[in-house]
């Protein structure tokens, strides 16, 4: 051993009011200070962040297939998918808005994924990586989550303020229901997490 | 030297902190996780979650901007924009969208303003601890700054169709969503939990 470990002192940090819990009775307990629950590291945290990353990579098909949004002018309507809305923005002369849009909505969530996948191999398959490089990593992921959120919010927007009846409107599409589930669920999934088990490999070589 | 008396939140690293000092602006050795959040007075995080409180409700309320095409116009705000969601067949959507832009902030902003409050007069309620944890999920689940971002988005989009407005609930909403962060900065969760527990102890 040679760092001091919480979990070796049998020492839990609690997750509201950080306070160091001696725990007496197994790897769960009461904080002495605030009463809520803690435990040496996130209970089934593997278990948890991989359910939830498959219900996301599940979702993200209809997500990116079906249309989130419909843009109706003059009795047309248009449905587009997130791709085919970036496409637009792209040939509207748009390149700065394409490629935050295209940043928020298609790099974000799978990049998310596949970082979230690589940290749970890390720590399942005793990969080889940095610890600190991996825990960065999990930042990051944590960092980035919540501006996928961006095209819901525009879809919002833009359907409350382009209601002229027949000459222009928007309607919202089933696909931006199934992202903001992989929005949601992804964050989740980060939460789930315990970057404590990537540091708990170098103690167990 | 110092009991060991810290956890890194993401290393678990046992670490020695000075009795009674704040755990702001200090960082893990190992991990450079930070180790405390928040810095700031308790008088500064009341009056910024006053402020975004009297601004909130113009915020959501007022319209934050108007579209204008073939001498028609219609405005928005960020409560109709909910309530379309709704009406258009889309419940989750809505809820989702509420919740991160709407629901969360305004609960954010309600408790930091009481929690402020109660250390600045020293006078804790039983439900003081429930206060403190639902500050930290709804600080997580705040989007304000998103929102600008994708107010600035459909500016932009429907600027090619027609003639765009922004009007002043759009000034308000900022102002709130600068509340927001700021009360998100100058919330101390040790200080308010070390204050609680030396409120009690007498």
């Amino acid at each position: 051993m040679n760092t001091p470990r919480a979990i070796d002192a049998n020492l839990a940090r609690c997750e509201s009011c950080a306070q160091l819990c001696k725990l007496t009775d197994g790897d769960r307990g009461q904080c002495p200070r605030c009463g809520s629950a803690v435990s040496l590291r996130y209970r089934h945290s593997l278990q948890r962040t991989l359910a939830l990353c498959l219900a996301s990579i599940f979702l993200l098909i209809p997500a990116n297939t079906l249309p989130i949004m419909t843009v109706n002018n003059l009795g047309n309507g248009q449905p587009d998918t997130i791709m085919s809305g970036v496409i637009r923005l792209w040939q509207a002369d748009l390149a700065a808005i394409a490629a935050i849009v295209f940043i928020a909505s298609i790099l974000v969530p799978i990049l998310k994924l596949l970082a979230l996948i690589l940290l749970m191999c890390v720590v399942k398959m005793r990969l080889r990586l940095s610890s600190d490089q991996c825990t960065r990593l999990y930042r990051f992921v944590h960092l980035i989550g919540r501006w996928s959120m961006l095209d819901l919010f525009m879809i919002s927007i833009l359907v409350s303020v382009v209601g002229l009846g027949n000459i222009a409107s928007v309607d919202a599409g089933p696909g931006a229901t199934a992202f903001a589930a992989v929005v949601i669920l992804t964050m989740l999934a980060a939460n789930c997490f315990d970057p404590r088990l990537i540091w708990d490999l170098e103690e167990n070589d | 030297m110092h009991p060991l008396n810290c956890a890194c939140p993401d290393c678990d690293l046992l670490l020695s902190l000075p009795a009674g000092s704040s755990r702001r602006q200090r960082y893990c050795p190992r991990c450079n996780a930070s180790l405390g959040s928040g810095r700031g007075s308790f008088p500064a995080l009341a009056s910024t979650a006053l402020a975004g409180l009297i601004l909130f409700f113009p915020a959501v309320t007022l319209p934050l901007m108007r579209f204008t095409l073939a001498g028609q116009s219609d405005n928005n705000s960020v409560w109709e924009g909910i309530a379309d969601l709704w009406q258009q067949g889309f419940p989750l959507l809505a809820v989702t969208v509420m919740v991160c832009s709407l629901l969360a902030p305004l609960v954010q902003l309600l408790v930091c303003f009481s929690i402020a409050c109660c250390v600045q007069l020293s006078r804790f309620p039983a439900y003081y601890p429930s206060l403190l944890k639902i500050a930290n999920t709804a600080k997580h689940w705040s989007m304000l700054e998103v929102y600008a971002i994708g107010i600035l988005v459909a500016y932009v989009k429907m600027m090619g169709d027609g003639d765009v407005t922004i009007l002043s609930g759009c000034y308000c909403l900022a102002a709130v969503m600068v509340c927001a962060i700021l009360s998100e900065q100058l919330f101390d969760n040790d200080h308010a939990w070390a204050a609680w527990q030396q409120g009690k102890a007498p």
